[in-house]
């Protein structure tokens, strides 16, 4: 993955992993999984668990522990109230920020076609 | 610096057991997985800030949740951090600066930084 994208992708993974837990829960490595299969191919493991025990730490999830059939118990993360909200505002920042960015390319693609 | 990360765990018996048992976990670890734990271990006491030992048990404890998940799944260590073990190990503390020495210093900033906004005003 270019150097670009892993810093573009730094600021939106928070809200990339509430939105797939909002569609249900999951724990780390399903996630990763559900990323991998929506086209985020590199997406490592560790950088998801992380992420996740950030969000835990800040209230956005619920976490319960599941067990497993073999090691340790199963941490499932679903989103709360705080998270629903959060995510909403995730939604709310990305729309402007793709819109202001779409506008701007717009309208920079049109300066350079008048040059040629 | 190793030391102060030492010494933080001297406080409470039942955190410097919590701490052995992290140890332990580590150690119980198979290979390749036991030899990528520790080599974080080590870059965790000189990047980590960390020095409450409450907070510093829950992250070891974590982190050994995450190694031994891996081993028991199969996972390859380089799927667990990525291209860039330095920013996994980075990020991963991250989580955990809530109390970390720096928040002082972050106050008392952004509090001078206040009060020079006000005298503006």
């Amino acid at each position: 993955m270019g150097k670009q994208m892993t810093e573009m992708l730094k600021g939106t993974l928070e809200g990339i992993v509430l939105a797939t837990l909002a569609t249900q829960p999951a724990y780390g490595y399903e996630i990763t999984a559900r990323l991998r299969d929506e086209g985020f191919a590199d997406i490592a493991e560790g950088t998801v668990y992380a992420l996740l025990i950030r969000i835990e730490q800040r209230g956005l999830v619920d976490v319960e522990k599941v067990p497993s059939e073999k090691g340790p118990p199963r941490k499932v993360y679903s989103l709360n109230a705080v998270g629903a909200e959060y995510l909403d505002e995730f939604w709310k920042s990305w729309n402007f920020l793709t819109e202001r960015i779409e506008r701007l390319h717009n309208h920079t693609g049109n300066t350079n076609n008048e040059g040629e | 610096m190793a030391a102060k990360w030492i010494e933080t765990l001297t406080g409470s018996l039942e955190q410097k057991k919590q701490y052995k048992q992290y140890k332990a976990r580590i150690e119980a670890l198979p290979e390749p997985y036991r030899g990528s734990a520790k080599a974080f271990e080590r870059y965790f006491m000189y990047y980590g800030g960390v020095t409450d030992g409450d907070t510093l048990v829950t992250m070891v404890s974590d982190f050994a949740d995450l190694w031994e998940r891996a081993s028991v799944d199969g996972t390859p260590v380089r799927s667990i951090v990525g291209d860039d073990p330095v920013g996994f190990a980075e990020d991963f503390a991250r989580a955990y600066d809530g109390k970390q020495w720096i928040d002082k210093e972050r106050k008392r900033l952004t509090d001078a930084i206040d009060q020079a906004t006000d005298q503006q005003a």
